[in-house]
């Protein structure tokens, strides 16, 4: 009477391994350079030596005459723009007549070898009229600048101005008003495995087969069909497994494209794997931005109003750059109650890489002079950092002044776990010199609720199929780049069905035969694909209820299923069956069976009424709050990062094995960003294109970071669950420098805090003392 | 009509690969990581800089880790050369393996390779490595993904087991 | 796929004769240590030698011998053989240079000797052909200005090896095979303050030891860099202090990463006799300020490295006065 139902332990533990771990771990794992590529040449590709010019002579002859040398496509052979936003695609997958970076595409060459292909690329003649070239948004915006493109005057791409409520008046009933301008240098995902694709083109049949390191494959099918003028049904897209990407691979990249040509040229198969520097030219990252933030605050830390200004230089083309600097303006809010608020933003064409989406796309740097100007207000007004937030809090469900709908808000119990674990009553204000604590908030959306290309179709599509082998495999559009998303649908799935993990496998991202996806961004996977995972389980658990029903003599509705087994809920042994022999029924008269799940966000998640509302706008948001504890040299400016407590709103930890993964990958992306990770370019050349001179952190420097998982049950979340993967990583740059202020008195409104710069605001800090000093002394 | 320069000349090398003897011919000019990768169609170690920057390509050369990446294939003449492929043995992962994965010190995967191999290097030699041993052992190695914790935890988790 | 120019050569001699010889036959030819400079500048075409002369199997090179008043550290020992081994324990400043070299991997095949002997470096110059060629070259590799210091007509690239500065203040000699024979001089004559030929070394030259005399003093190590691995020190210091009463006996510093070439600190003499106070500290600081040269070479500015050169000074020498002290 009382067996137990088998259970799967891990998934109890919800402490699940990655479904496809063992495959990483033993080398098996084949990732787009490993794929069989025997018979495949060798792409190279050209790229712009000169930052802004017209392209006057182009001559392949030569290249086109070596010995070896298959294909080499130019400008010429693709008239077609690509890009991300539907709206805004200005770019070529090579340049036509005018390049506007070091480093963009001009041509490439498919050749037998490596050897041959880079002896053809010295070959390929190019003159180029050189124009000025802009390095900074300011110079980009002067008057008298010359455009990058002619239809954007002043260089900038688009400029947002929102304001909602009356600010000023709430301004004016503000007890203190301040305001400062800080400066996050641009960044890169730095993912370990360089961009590469592998791409195969059949004359006869005349189709392509792409592989390639992409997070949303779908937007690479479009974006091939649209540049090589290709039926979408004859293209097909796999991504095999793919070496991280944090939005790096979101966008089409340039080489993607650049290879389907050259494939096809070649009438083959080409191979090109991108070297490092390569990897940065492509870039498509965090955009240098100056953030001017103002608040308005009561004595007792109530927020009356903020009013920021954001200036991104967004690199040579249009990329996702309207998209960035709206998120920078829309996820001011969200996060705290700000009744009145004025944004300004500005998105700035310069003669650089391309920025993009990264990790926290567009929120980060606001987030972090935001946290900043909050601390140092609260400092003045003489509030503790934790009581100023929760003087501010929301009060869900509500929408907030621009449209963005909160249901769980687990931010409270986010405060209250740091506060606690960090010792921070205890330790603040007593901390010996050199040392510092500080604190800060965050949030990010669990997938944007209204899709970039709006197709009427759902969110997400997830197809489970089970077959006489009563395996269940799950079939997911989903690009799984190491964040554990194929491991989630598993989970999702068996959950629902209450079968072992184990007899459910996922195959993710084959356009032959998998639905399709929005991909991997805005940490929509969970949330989306959770949901429709689960959709498509329960189409499939009513159809196995019911031939269970059958077979048992049943009613449906007094059938369960756990552990395997389905029986009549209060009947004893005999009224009961096992998995396989209830799919085996389920299969009679129908054969293999295959059901569709479905997620579609409501309209009213979908955002504000005004222009660009939607972005922002999602089903539930992360919360996260951390606190950092530091050590600085004030003799060499180095900081140190001693420990990180974190605690995280994901709605509910369908894994918490991952969730925990996904926080301290995120928090240390923070911790990268704040720093020591930089571009820098010399000329627009990029002095930090490898990883010794771009500084993603050692183990040595990385802060043991400990974690608490807080879960406020979404009520729209698949199982409750919200993002995780996002929510914490802005958080830990303003806490950082908060910290820095806590342990030496000084405010940087700078990021990264390299020891240099440290040093020179210590150095300033001296020499105003002295001043001061010399101006007592005189008067 | 331009031509190519001919193919470099080989030579035979001859080195122990995963505990197994065996001869190739290679250019002098190629690197170890090219070996494994491209002669031996080891894929299981990855690259992800431009030389002697990221610890991706890290294996064993005579039970020392080092960037295959900067190393001469010919150089490893008579070397015993261990990559990940040779650190699962008769179907079982190796208690680093299993610890990665079941810790998950492994997310994307493709620094897990040569983080694997410089932490066997280390077990090797310290069998009860503290958290600075290990931050020590894979300081040349970086990961994107983890933030390092749960890196760091896997090895611990693997020392505890006897191999 | 070979990311290394096709064609290259590798020789492999077992002594140091051979390996003069193999070398001498080969005037495009280059030593190979580990090969952790040497190989990745080749990866970028910043070298580009058609023969490499491995010293890898050069057992002479290799040891660490104890002889009378002499440690005599062979060219080929590993970074990570020196940094463990005994006999260099008390030679506290060379183990501490030593751990902080690159990475492990690295320090498991890099050799003394191309420590000593690695490049300058330069952010215009450790860059791929693309770059380079895009930015017309420069003044230290087929290129006829220097994007540092336009005006100038001397290259600037730092020298930015660890060991040397950690050797110096022991006052070592080192042992040289030539062609022509073998000759002995102070390491610090090895180092020439010119980014473009930063060593003293003629064509096919060797260096096949380092000499340290025994009964070293106290001393230490201690580099800024932005990371806590990987990253070359943006300026390095090394100091040995004898002191007897609270007052400076001998005193001696020496630099990496702001000049291009390591060197000692002049005019330390002047401290002898003296306390270890504030005022010391400061005039040392001041002397550091005065003879570094960091050039715009780094991504990080010149002055900080001349800013923290000093201020490693200063604590190094606290520190060891105070453990002397105590
Ligand atoms: C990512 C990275 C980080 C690094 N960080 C550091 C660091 O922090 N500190 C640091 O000091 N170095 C660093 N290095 C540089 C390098 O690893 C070390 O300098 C190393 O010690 C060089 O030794 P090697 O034996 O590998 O030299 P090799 O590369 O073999 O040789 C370097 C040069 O010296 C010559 N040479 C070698 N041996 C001799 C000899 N016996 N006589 C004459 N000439 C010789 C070679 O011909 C070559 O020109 C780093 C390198 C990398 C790739
Ligand atoms: S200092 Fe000048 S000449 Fe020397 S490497 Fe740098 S740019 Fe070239
Ligand atoms: S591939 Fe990066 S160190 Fe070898
Ligand atoms: S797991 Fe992705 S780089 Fe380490």
């Amino acid at each position: 009477m009382t067996s137990e139902p088998i259970v799967d332990a891990k998934l109890a533990q919800r402490r699940v391994p990655l479904i496809d771990g063992i495959d990483k771990v033993t080398g098996r794992a084949r990732y787009t350079v490993d794929l069989d590529h025997a018979d495949a040449l060798v792409g190279r590709i050209l790229r712009s030596p000169v930052s802004h010019g017209n392209i006057v002579r182009l001559d392949v002859s030569k290249a086109r005459a070596l010995e070896g040398v298959i294909a080499i496509v130019t400008g010429d052979d693709c008239p077609y723009t690509y890009g991300v936003l539907p709206v805004a695609m200005n770019e070529y997958p090579m340049a036509r007549g005018r390049v506007r970076y070091r480093g963009e595409p001009i041509a490439a060459v498919a050749a037998i070898d490596a050897d041959t292909a880079e002896q053809a690329l010295a070959l390929i003649e190019i003159e180029i009229e050189k124009l000025p070239a802009y390095y900074i948004s300011e110079d980009a915006r002067a008057p008298d600048a010359v455009l990058l493109h002619d239809n954007k005057p002043g260089n900038i791409e688009r400029e947002v101005h929102h304001e909602f409520g009356d600010w000023q008046a709430a301004l004016a009933q503000a007890d203190l008003v301040r305001e400062e301008k800080i400066s996050c240098a641009e960044i890169n995902h730095a993912q370990i495995e360089p961009h590469a694709c592998l791409a195969e083109y059949d004359p006869l049949t005349e189709r392509l087969l792409m592989q390639s390191v992409s997070q949303v494959t779908y937007y690479l099918h479009l974006m091939l069909s649209r540049c090589l003028a290709m039926d979408e049904s004859r293209i097909r897209i796999i991504k095999p497994f793919v070496g991280g990407g944090f939005g790096a691979r979101v966008e089409v990249l340039n080489f993607e494209i650049i290879t389907a040509l050259l494939a096809r040229a070649a009438a083959g198969k080409v191979l090109m794997a991108l070297t490092r520097e390569e990897t940065f030219l492509t870039h498509r990252a965090r955009p240098q931005t100056d953030v001017t933030v103002k608040i308005g605050m009561k004595r007792g830390g109530k927020i009356t109003a903020c009013t920021c200004e954001v200036v991104q230089r967004g690199g040579a083309y249009a990329g996702y750059g309207i998209v960035t600097i709206l998120y920078a303006g829309s996820l001011l809010q969200g996060l705290y109650d700000i009744p009145t608020l004025r944004y300004d933003g500005y998105r700035v064409y310069a003669n650089l890489p391309p920025c993009g989406a990264m990790r926290g796309h567009g929120a980060v740097n606001t987030r972090h002079a935001f946290e900043c100007l909050l601390d140092r207000m609260a400092r003045e007004l003489g509030l503790d950092p934790f009581e100023v937030r929760r003087a501010n809090l929301l009060k869900p469900p509500l929408f907030t002044l621009n449209g963005l709908m909160v249901n769980s808000y687990g931010l409270p119990e986010c405060l209250d776990k740091i506060e606690q674990a960090s010792g921070w009553k205890e330790r603040i204000g007593k901390m010996p010199p050199g040392k510092g604590l500080g604190m800060a908030c965050s949030h990010y959306v669990s997938g944007a609720a209204k899709p970039i290309h709006w197709t009427g179709e759902p969110h997400a599509v997830v197809n489970v199929r089970l077959d006489f082998d009563g395996g269940i495999t799950a079939l997911t559009g989903a690009a799984d780049i190491g964040q554990g998303s194929s491991t989630m649908v598993a989970i999702a799935v068996a959950e629902t069905l209450g079968i072992s993990l184990d007899r459910v496998r996922v195959v993710a991202a084959d356009s032959a035969v998998t639905p399709k996806d929005n991909g991997a961004y805005s940490s929509r996977i969970t949330y989306m694909v959770g949901n429709a995972a689960i959709d498509a389980a329960q189409k499939m658990k009513t159809i196995l209820t019911e031939a269970a029903a059958r077979k048992l003599e049943a009613r449906p509705e007094d059938i369960e299923a756990i552990g395997e087994v389905f029986r009549v809920s209060g009947g004893g042994e005999q009224s009961s069956l096992p998995f396989h022999e209830v799919a085996k029924a389920a299969l009679v008269d129908r054969g293999a069976i295959t059901v569709s799940g479905t997620f579609t966000t409501p309209v009213e998640a979908q955002g504000g009424k005004h222009k660009g509302g939607a972005v922002g706008s999602t089903m539930g948001f992360s919360y996260g709050a951390q606190v950092v504890e530091v050590s600085v040299d004030d003799a060499t400016g180095q900081v140190t990062v001693d420990k990180v407590w974190v605690a995280l709103d994901c709605g509910h930890a369908i894994n918490a094995l991952a969730v925990e993964g996904q926080i301290e990958g995120s928090v240390w992306m923070g911790m990268g960003q704040a720093m020591s990770e930089e571009t820098r370019y010399l000329d627009g050349l990029p002095a930090h294109a490898s990883l010794l001179e771009y500084r993603v952190p050692t183990i040595v420097e990385s802060p043991p970071i400990k974690v608490f998982i807080v879960e406020s049950h979404d009520p729209n979340g698949p199982f409750g669950a919200k993002e995780a993967s996002e929510g914490a990583l802005a958080s830990f740059a303003p806490a950082l420098v908060n910290a820095i202020a806590n342990a030496i008195g000084i405010d940087l409104d700078e990021i990264p805090v390299t020891p240099d710069r440290v040093m020179q605001a210590l150095i300033d800090r001296r020499r105003q003392a002295r001043l001061a000093q010399s101006v007592r002394a005189a008067s | 009509m331009h031509a190519p320069s001919p193919p470099p000349r080989k030579r035979l090398l001859r080195l122990k690969l995963n505990g197994r003897w065996r001869e190739d011919a290679v250019a002098e000019s190629d690197l170890l990581v090219d070996y494994l990768r491209d002669v031996a169609h080891l894929t299981g170690t990855k690259t992800g800089c431009d030389g002697g920057e990221c610890g991706a390509c890290t294996v064993l050369v005579d039970g020392k880790a080092v960037p295959s990446c900067i190393t001469l294939a010919v150089r490893c003449e008579g070397c015993s050369v261990e990559t990940i492929e040779g650190m699962a043995t008769q179907g079982r992962l190796d208690r680093l393996q299993r610890a990665f994965h079941e810790k998950l010190g492994t997310q994307c995967g493709f620094c897990t390779p040569g983080m694997i191999m410089a932490a066997e290097a280390l077990l090797r030699r310290n069998p009860n490595p503290s958290d600075e041993d290990i931050r020590a052992a894979l300081a040349g190695n970086l990961c994107r993904c983890t933030g390092y914790v749960k890196i760091i935890e896997s090895i611990k988790a693997a020392a505890e087991v006897t191999p | 796929m070979s990311t290394l120019a096709s064609g290259l050569r590798v020789a492999h001699p077992h002594s140091i004769e051979e390996a003069i010889a193999a070398r001498a036959q080969n005037p495009g030819s280059r030593f190979l240590g580990g090969g952790t400079d040497l190989i990745v500048n080749m990866r970028r075409q910043i070298d580009t030698p058609n023969a490499l002369i491995d010293l890898s199997r050069v057992d002479e090179m290799a040891e660490i011998v104890a002889k009378g008043d002499i440690l005599r550290i062979g060219a080929g020992v590993t970074i990570a053989s020196l940094a463990g081994d005994a006999s260099i324990a008390p030679y506290k400043a060379v183990v501490q240079a030593a751990e902080g070299i690159a990475g492990p991997g690295h320090r498991n095949m890099a050799t003394v000797g191309g420590n000593l002997c690695q490049d300058t470096r330069c952010i215009y110059y450790n860059q791929s052909e693309w770059w380079r060629s895009a930015n017309s070259f420069c003044l230290k590799h087929r290129g006829d200005t220097c994007h540092v210091a336009p005006q100038g007509q001397r290259c600037h690239a730092a020298y930015s090896g660890d060991l040397a500065p950690a050797l110096l203040v022991f006052n070592p000699e080192i042992d040289i095979a030539a062609p022509k024979g073998c000759r002995r001089m102070p390491l610090a004559d090895l180092f020439v303050e010119d980014g473009r030929a930063h060593l003293s070394l003629t064509e096919g030259e060797l260096v096949v030891a380092v000499r340290l005399p025994a009964a070293p003093p106290p001393s230490a190590y201690a580099k800024v860099r932005v990371r806590g691995a990987i990253d070359f020190p943006l300026a390095g210091v090394a100091v040995a202090l004898t002191s007897s009463g609270g007052k400076v006996g001998s005193l001696r510093i020496a630099l990496t990463g702001t000049n291009s070439r390591p060197f000692l600190l002049a005019d330390t003499d002047r401290f002898a006799g003296r306390a270890v106070d504030d005022k010391l500290l400061q005039e040392i600081d001041r002397l550091v300020q005065k003879q570094v040269q960091p050039m715009r070479t780094t991504t990080a500015s010149s002055n900080y490295r001349r800013v923290a050169a000093a201020a490693l000074a200063r604590r190094l020498v606290a520190q060891l006065a105070g453990q002397g002290a105590a």
